[in-house]
């Protein structure tokens, strides 16, 4: 079986070639022929490798390295993914996926740089696959099969876990359509309205789930890892912010290039980049090159293969980009107060942001190669990170009702008045009634202050209340956005200011409080499950007449022989009570057990805050076809004669 | 060994030797985010479940107990086990000045070539049209 699928990859790369060979060509039917059949190949061979995991066949290595036959079902198909092989074979489909999509999806009435995207698409696929088959290929059988697997790691035995690679993926990888979009734009030396049309709904289909993936994989550290906290700036997490804030970049620009044809060569550079971050995040991630806490994969091989692949792709697109940049052309003129001059400011915060991460993330590494042994974690990057944001989303709720060109100053005191009120506000609020920091309450501030400006706006552009739902689902899915990331901010801020942790040492019956819970432990028994047993740990927790019970666990597998720990969360308005079950001692011949507790205040916001920038993101590239039919037509038709003709 | 079982009795006689008011543990705590497990991956003492990071926290609020200041905490982590145990980078050598510089001189360079760019377009500012972002989403 695993063999069949080994021989559809080999035909999925052949077939991904020839795309290459026949888009660059300018032939977009046979293009999207091979990228449709590329995708059914690949398809085919994932599929027998998903039979092989669902199968328990531990004939095929990789099968035999990461699965076992306790596991249950859900866990043995993510456990597909839930490695190194695995992952690349998924990443090769989704490169195959977005290929197909673009030869069905992608209309813009120039079939040449059609056919040349799907080429460049197609090239980009067949280096994927070339990887998979030659540096990483997880067809192998192994001589002579084990009856039992090693397992998965049992850390990713988990809902939020088994989805959060493939949405990842879909980001990362999305960024490869928008890549080849760029370089085939660069090969013709034309990159205008039409083509900033066409990029951004592309380019929010890889932003979208990015931004799912990355929230899945903060919220499984939350709950899984046992240490309260959902983001720390570890390599692998910076790795995928990178590619987001440059996406985020991206959108943002692509605005300016689609509604006034300015821009354009800096949407079409943010187009390249992006996937050259996504590339390298994949190259930090695999190559071992950085120690994480989420590294699955180390070999320096495997790393060096993915950093010549960057160095290929990502230079050839940089290297056109020189030779076409001055052959475009840019939009009308504009005064540094407008639109174009606060989306410009959008573009500079988010790319020195992304810089900055850049910089702290491989900085170490550097220094190691001098000899110098040190860390960059969370204190640096609250220190730059946060203060280079923050103008951006102070000015965020004032510049987004500027107009295009040049936009008259002369209110913006009331702006400015208002935004000394709420910092006024809240920081007397803060500081004098409720004790906590004078940063964090002006952060608090902050949050509100985009809230409530993304709501001003909206109800501005609408002039009229019933007006509201006559809006644009394009409008309606920026306010989201926007409110999303202010709902964020206070999240954020008041979780990491305000948030109490402790170590607690309790003996059966022993009673602590944390933040305003009086706790106690009832009851300490072994349970067990299909591939683990743990210990469980009961403990009542009271809060004036309210009465909870909290089930943290301490579980091992044997087969992989790890522990983990599996958190009990209780949810209420103002935070998460969060109890994780440590270590047993004896003491003075008393049998105790330690216990890690957390209260983290508004913690929902902050993913609550992500989901709604995924949202508004969606909304805002749904078509107006949802709800109102042939408004496609009129769209193109918006725009001035002669830009479509080829 | 010897000195592991040693350690490993100071922790298990007494977990919690001593006791802090909220803003000392408010402090330690902040100085447990920052200074880094040495047998961990990469992970603050706050986080690591390991021995030795429960050692390394327990000297934090012994210190904080103490009155021992902020940097002086951090100097006695790096005096022992080196500049990696610092997740919070010192300002000492030139590409120190790199690290924490850059990103700021890139917004404010980044500011002043935008803004020179753009003196240089305009150069008749009075003849540009103001058009409302709405007309074009709509």
């Amino acid at each position: 079986m695993i063999e069949f699928g080994h021989f559809a990859a080999i035909l999925a790369f052949c077939l991904s070639g020839l795309q290459g060979v026949q888009g660059l060509r300018g032939q977009r039917g046979p293009a999207a022929f091979l990228a449709l059949t590329a995708l059914g190949a690949m398809g085919v061979s994932f599929l027998t490798l998903v039979m092989a995991f669902a199968r328990s066949d531990f004939s095929v290595a990789l099968v035999a390295n990461h699965s076992h036959t306790l596991k249950p079902f859900l866990y043995k198909i993510a456990g597909t993914w839930g490695n190194h092989e695995g992952s690349m074979a998924l990443w090769c489909l989704v490169t195959l996926g977005f290929g197909a999509a673009g030869a069905v999806f992608l209309r813009t009435g120039r079939p040449k740089f059609e056919a040349r995207s799907l080429g460049i698409q197609g090239l980009v696929a067949a280096g994927s696959l070339a990887y998979l088959l030659f540096a990483s290929s997880p067809f192998m059988r192994v001589a002579e099969p084990e009856l039992q697997g090693d397992s998965l790691n049992p850390l990713l035995q988990d809902p939020a876990l088994a989805f959060h690679p493939p949405l990842l993926y879909l980001g990362y990888v999305g960024y490869s359509f928008v890549f080849a979009m760029a370089a085939a734009a660069l090969i013709e030396a034309r990159v205008d309205r039409i083509w900033a049309k066409a990029v951004r709904g592309w380019a929010m289909a890889a932003f979208v789930p990015l931004s799912g993936g990355i929230m899945l994989g903060a919220l499984w550290a939350y709950y899984e890892l046992g240490w309260g906290g959902w983001w720390f700036w570890d390599p692998v997490e910076n790795a995928s912010l990178m590619p987001w804030l440059l996406g985020a970049a991206l959108l943002h620009s692509l605005i300016v290039t689609e509604k006034r044809g300015g821009f354009a060569v800096w949407s079409v550079l943010l187009a390249v980049l992006a996937f050259c971050f996504s590339i390298l995040g994949a190259f930090l991630v695999r190559s071992g090159i950085l120690t994480s806490v989420h590294a699955f994969a180390d070999d320096p091989t495997r790393g060096l293969v993915l950093l010549i692949g960057l160095l290929a792709y990502g230079g050839a697109a940089l290297g056109l980009f020189a030779f076409r940049a001055y052959k475009i052309k840019g939009g009308p003129i504009w005064a540094a107060a407008s639109r174009e001059g606060a989306l410009m400011g959008n573009n500079l915060i988010l790319a020195v942001a992304t810089a900055t991460v850049l910089l702290g993330t491989l900085f170490p590494l550097i220094a190691e190669a001098f000899g110098r042994q040190m860390s960059v974690g969370e204190p640096y990057f609250r220190l730059t990170f946060v203060p280079i944001m923050a103008p951006a989303l102070i000015a965020l709720p004032v510049v987004q009702a500027w107009s295009w060109g040049r936009m008259d100053l002369s209110g913006i005191w009331k702006w400015a008045a208002a935004f000394a009120g709420i910092c006024a506000v809240f920081g007397l609020l803060g500081v004098g009634l409720m004790d906590i920091p004078l940063f964090a309450a002006l952060g608090v501030a902050l949050g509100v202050w985009l809230v409530g400006g993304s709501m001003w706006e909206l109800k501005r552009r609408a002039v009229t209340w019933p007006r509201l739902l006559k809006l644009p689902l394009r409008v309606w899915g920026m306010t989201l956005a926007h409110i999303g990331l202010g709902v964020f901010v206070v999240g954020a801020v008041v979780e990491t200011s305000q948030r109490y942790e402790t170590t607690l040492d309790l003996a059966m019956g022993g009673r602590a409080e944390v933040a305003g819970w009086t706790l106690s432990l009832e009851d300490m028994r072994v349970v067990e499950g299909p591939n683990w047993f743990s210990d469980r740990a009961t403990i009542s927790a009271s809060k004036g007449g309210a009465m909870i019970e909290l089930r943290p666990e301490k579980r091992y597998y044997p087969a992989a022989r790890m522990p983990t720990s599996e958190t009990a969360i209780h949810k209420s308005p103002s935070g998460d009570l969060y109890l994780a079950l440590g270590d047993r001692r004896e003491v003075n011949g008393q049998v105790r057990w330690t216990f890690r507790a957390y209260f983290n205040p508004l913690i929902d916001l902050v993913f609550g805050g992500v989901i709604l920038m995924a949202l508004g993101g969606l909304f805002s590239v749904l078509p107006r076809g949802v709800f109102k039919a042939r408004a496609r037509q009129a769209d193109m038709a918006s725009l001035p004669a002669g830009e479509l003709a080829e | 060994m010897k000195a592991l079982i040693a350690a490993a009795l100071i922790i298990l006689a007494n977990p919690t030797a001593a006791e802090l008011n909220s803003a000392e543990e408010a402090r330690a705590q902040a100085l447990m985010r920052e200074i880094r497990c040495i047998a961990c991956e990469n992970e603050p003492i706050s986080q690591s479940t390991s021995d030795i990071a429960g050692n390394m926290r327990e000297r934090v609020r012994i210190m904080v107990a103490e009155g021992a200041s902020d940097a002086e905490i951090r100097t006695w982590f790096e005096d022992r086990y080196g500049e990696f145990v610092l997740f919070r980078p010192k300002v000492q050598g030139a590409s120190d000045w790199v690290l924490w510089g850059a990103p700021f001189l890139l917004l404010v360079g980044g500011v002043a070539l935008g803004y020179g760019m753009l003196r240089r377009k305009a150069s008749a500012p009075t003849e540009i049209e103001a058009v409302a972002p709405e007309d074009l989403e709509a």
